[in-house]
């Protein structure tokens, strides 16, 4: 295919100090319109729908298939032994001997331990999980003291506000 | 009857000689307080402007609309550490900041402030050759500048010398030229035709200014605004900052409290050149009612001026150094000479 | 005798944006030697391809050429799935390409930006940052995240267009239009501008070419040279646009090849809006667990025109779920390389407008 090759049109040249007292007139207008910036901490700003940041984990429907710490692409998640024993869980929990409540899907008791501070929110994990356990939310003011960005499959079921570090 | 000739009535009981210096004392300080505020307020108000010029909000975090950014600031930089390069000379290095930030000052007592309500005149200095005073004292500046660039030993900071000294050099002369036709016009009042005395006092030429200067010639205007940006250092002609390329110019190896003097210092030259256009080409303290309120018109005057160097610091990119030292002996020196001759000219006419 | 002092520009300089160190020989004003010096950033990223699967080697290639993620993403997916021989659906192309240009209009957005910068002009800056800003919203929108976005995926994208990017980006075109104008305008009306670039940092056609320099800075030079017209990727062929070319080999040829591109991918982004079809958006082939499985073997090279020039990417499978080899062709090595040539003998302010002007990026130069 030929390129259709186009020489660009030389602008005019300024008039000396008239050009420039026409761009300044034309930047100091701006003085006179509302600033566009938000004020963080008090102005949040509208979060996009799809906007994603902290991992979140459904302990119930997570069946220990380690796939999201395989598709990891920085060994952010690993899998953690947790013997899931709270009561208030709903589905695919049944009531053992002793009492206890257990994922019975889940035959390894294992879950997802992740470090949010190698995390690059890429979103693969949550792309992969076979049963929508893992998911990301809207949450994002989780900043921590630097060795505390680690998140243990409890506190990634908790809200950002509940995890003490 | 001016503030000076008020406080030594005041305290006269003390006797006429220690009152007299008690006054000048007094009001010295009366008017370093009142420099040093503005200086606060220019830097928070040259801040708030570029932010909105910007789009932004600009400080807002300390104190309402962060009225006390700059008090903050300052603690900040009182607080900072003062790091030395290690192979500066040291007395000039720690002489240089002082130098500008005194000079600045010394140059504010003697300007004509003008008459304020039961005051009466705020100036300080009544003496017949504050023209001449003043331009010395600014020719101090540049000194400091060029000590504090060579004697930290940093290449940044060198060649931020060797363009400040450049820029300087090719910026004085016609600026002085175009001050010493503003000399020519008010050596005859060009009402009634006569010769008058005081040429060189700033407070003569004002008295004389009934007509601003800057309509009678308005190429020296302009000349001396543009040497004045040149001599103030912002830009387009901070060449010796050169903020993109040099770091930070001869101000590179300072830091903290230092640092602070040489910005203070070059936003105090912004007031001061704001101040002497306005006192020499627009009028000064002149207006209806002048006795009375002639400080307010000086310091509208002096303000706006000042509004519009933001806007140009701003919006105008840096000059290339060859450009600059062209326009000004290529093209500012020519044009000073043709005003200076034509002031002349003038004068003749209106005898 | 001559004397020289040797002055630092970089790697912790206000006008190299990002990190990498000119060591500049001087002649009092006057530059006589450049020594780059790069490495500063350099993250290994090719290696550490060659340790993940095919699906994580997007978010590195997103940290490459940090301003113009989408395009990086692009040129690794067009290889990847050359040596998978996976489809992927015409949707996806055309919301790629529409998301492949708004990441160029970001990149120049900084670029142009930082030529203003660099001159000493604070204002330019904010409001081209303005610009920058609202593409990102829209890439937010779409995936998630705002600059290293992470989008698009093997055999298409994560997330399909829905109503409201689409009107988001039509709105951002039709006001973009007038403002890109008063964003030139505010740079060209100034007499001093065109001083600081006008015949400053000649780069002669031949010199280009032996340095192996592509993307604006060839076609400042007078070489309309542009892998989507002379290679076409995507449904580039389909699209109606010019390729911007300067005969005046300087800065401001450059600078005004980049404007003018700008305005074409304005025109190429609502094309594509017209025509952008119904129906999938990703290959099923490589979806869920299939994405770990995903193989390849032999090899490719791909190129794509990033917002810098001539991107290209070498892989070499050799049958398993990981890549053997990856490489990356990166524009703005070369740009960066080819500036001691051009700044022989200018003055040290020309060197920092050149500079300015070339817009390398230090993520890209390093990988």
């Amino acid at each position: 295919m030929v390129a259709t090759v186009k020489e660009i049109k030389m602008p005019k040249k300024p008039v000396p100090v008239i050009g420039s007292l026409k761009g300044m007139l034309n930047m100091g207008k701006y003085m006179f319109t509302k600033p566009v910036t938000t004020q963080y901490p008090e102005n949040k700003g509208e979060i996009p729908e799809r906007f994603r940041f902290r991992i979140f984990l459904v302990p119930e429907a997570c069946v220990g298939c380690t796939l999201c710490s395989k598709i990891c692409p920085n060994h952010s998640i690993k899998m953690e032994h947790w013997d899931l024993d709270r009561t208030g869980l709903e589905n695919n929990v049944v009531q053992t001997a002793r009492g206890d409540r257990k994922n019975l899907q889940n035959k390894r008791n294992i879950y997802p331990d992740v470090n949010f501070g190698t995390c690059t929110v890429c979103r693969q994990c949550e792309e992969i999980c076979p049963t929508d356990a893992i998911y990301l939310t809207h949450e994002f003011e989780s900043a921590r003291t630097r060795n505390s960005f680690t998140y243990s499959p409890e506190e990634l079921t908790m809200q950002e506000e509940d995890v003490i570090k | 009857m001016s503030l000076l000739v008020r406080i030594h009535q005041w305290l006269s009981f003390l006797g006429n000689f220690t009152s007299l210096g008690l006054a000048y004392i007094l009001q010295t300080i009366f008017i370093l307080i009142f420099v040093g505020i503005s200086f606060v307020a220019l830097i928070y108000i040259f801040r708030k402007y570029m932010a909105r010029i910007q789009r932004r909000v600009g400080p807002n975090r300390v104190g309402k609309f962060g009225l006390l950014q700059l008090i903050a600031d300052l603690f900040k930089l009182l607080g900072k550490e003062s790091i030395m390069p290690e192979r500066r000379d040291d007395m000039a290095y720690k002489l240089a900041p002082i130098i500008v930030i005194i000079a600045t000052m010394l140059a504010f007592m003697l300007l004509p402030f003008g008459n304020l309500a039961y005051f009466g005149s705020l100036a300080v200095t009544h003496s017949k050759v504050t023209l001449i005073l003043m331009f010395g004292i600014l020719s101090i500046l540049p000194i400091g500048e060029i000590l504090g660039g060579i004697s930290t030993k940093s290449n940044y900071a060198l060649l931020g010398t060797m363009r400040a000294v450049a820029k300087d050099i090719s910026f004085e002369i016609p600026m002085m030229i175009s001050v010493l036709a503003i000399v020519i016009v008010s050596s005859r009042s060009y009402v009634t035709g006569g010769a008058i005395t005081g040429g060189l006092s700033l407070s003569g030429i004002v008295a004389n200014e009934i007509i601003p200067y800057g309509i009678i010639e308005p190429l020296g205007l302009l000349i001396f605004f543009i040497s004045m940006v040149a001599r103030a250092s912002y830009s387009p002609f901070d060449l010796g900052e050169s903020d993109s390329e040099l770091i930070s110019g001869y101000t590179t190896e300072y830091s903290g409290m230092r640092f602070g003097l040489f910005y203070v210092g070059l936003f105090g030259m912004v007031y001061l050149s704001s101040f002497l256009i306005s006192i020499l080409y627009l009028g000064g303290s002149n207006g209806p009612f002048d006795h009375y309120v002639g400080f307010i018109y000086l310091f509208i005057k002096t303000d706006i001026l000042v509004l519009i160097s933001f806007l140009i610091w701003v919006t105008l990119p840096r000059i290339r150094i060859d450009k600059f030292v062209n326009l000004g002996w290529k093209y500012l020196l020519p044009l000073s000479m043709i005003n200076l001759v034509y002031a002349g000219l003038f004068v003749l006419y209106i005898r | 005798m001559s004397h020289w002092i040797e002055l630092n520009v970089g790697p912790v300089h206000p006008s190299t944006h990002g990190i990498y160190r000119f060591r500049v020989k001087l002649n009092e004003e006057t530059v006589e030697d450049v020594d780059i010096t790069i490495g500063y950033l350099h993250r290994n990223a090719e290696k550490i391809c060659e340790l993940s699967y095919f699906v994580n080697n997007i978010i590195y290639f997103d940290r490459m050429d940090y301003i113009d993620a989408m395009n990086m993403e692009l040129a690794y997916l067009r290889a990847v799935e050359t040596l998978m021989d996976m489809e992927v659906p015409e949707r996806a192309q055309w919301i790629r390409m529409i998301m492949a240009e708004l990441s160029r209009i970001a990149a120049r957005m900084v670029g142009i930006g930082a030529v203003g910068l660099d001159l000493g002009m604070l204002t330019p800056f904010f409001h081209t940052f303005h610009e920058r800003e609202k593409i990102q919203k829209i890439f937010t929108e779409a995936s998630g995240g705002r600059q290293e976005v992470n989008y698009m995926s093997i055999g298409g994208v994560y997330q399909d267009f829905n109503e409201k990017i689409i009107n988001e980006i039509r709105e951002f075109i039709s006001q973009f239009k007038g403002k890109l104008e008063e964003m030139v305008k505010m740079l060209l009306d100034s007499e001093i501008f065109w001083q600081r670039n006008e015949g400053i940092g000649i780069l002669e056609p031949e010199v280009a070419l032996d340095y192996g320099v592509t993307g604006p800075m060839l076609r400042a030079s007078g070489i309309g040279y542009d892998i989507r017209k002379d290679s076409p990727y995507l449904f580039y062929d389909k699209v109606d646009f010019e390729v911007p070319v300067a005969k005046t080999k300087d800065n401001l040829g450059r600078f005004l090849v980049k404007v003018e591109e700008l305005r074409q991918s304005i025109r190429i982004i609502e094309q594509c809006l017209a025509k952008l079809p119904d129906g999938p958006y990703f290959n099923p082939k490589a979806k869920k667990s299939a994405m770990l499985l995903l193989k390849g073997q032999g090899d490719v090279f791909t190129r794509v025109e990033s917002e810098s020039g001539e991107f290209g990417v070498f892989i070499r499978g050799d049958g398993g779920v990981k890549p053997y080899r990856v490489h990356a062709r990166s524009p703005s090595f070369k740009n960066l390389a080819v500036v001691p040539e051009m700044t022989r003998g200018v003055l040290i302010a020309d060197l920092i407008a050149t500079i300015a002007s070339v817009d390398a990026v230090a993520g890209e130069v390093d990988r």
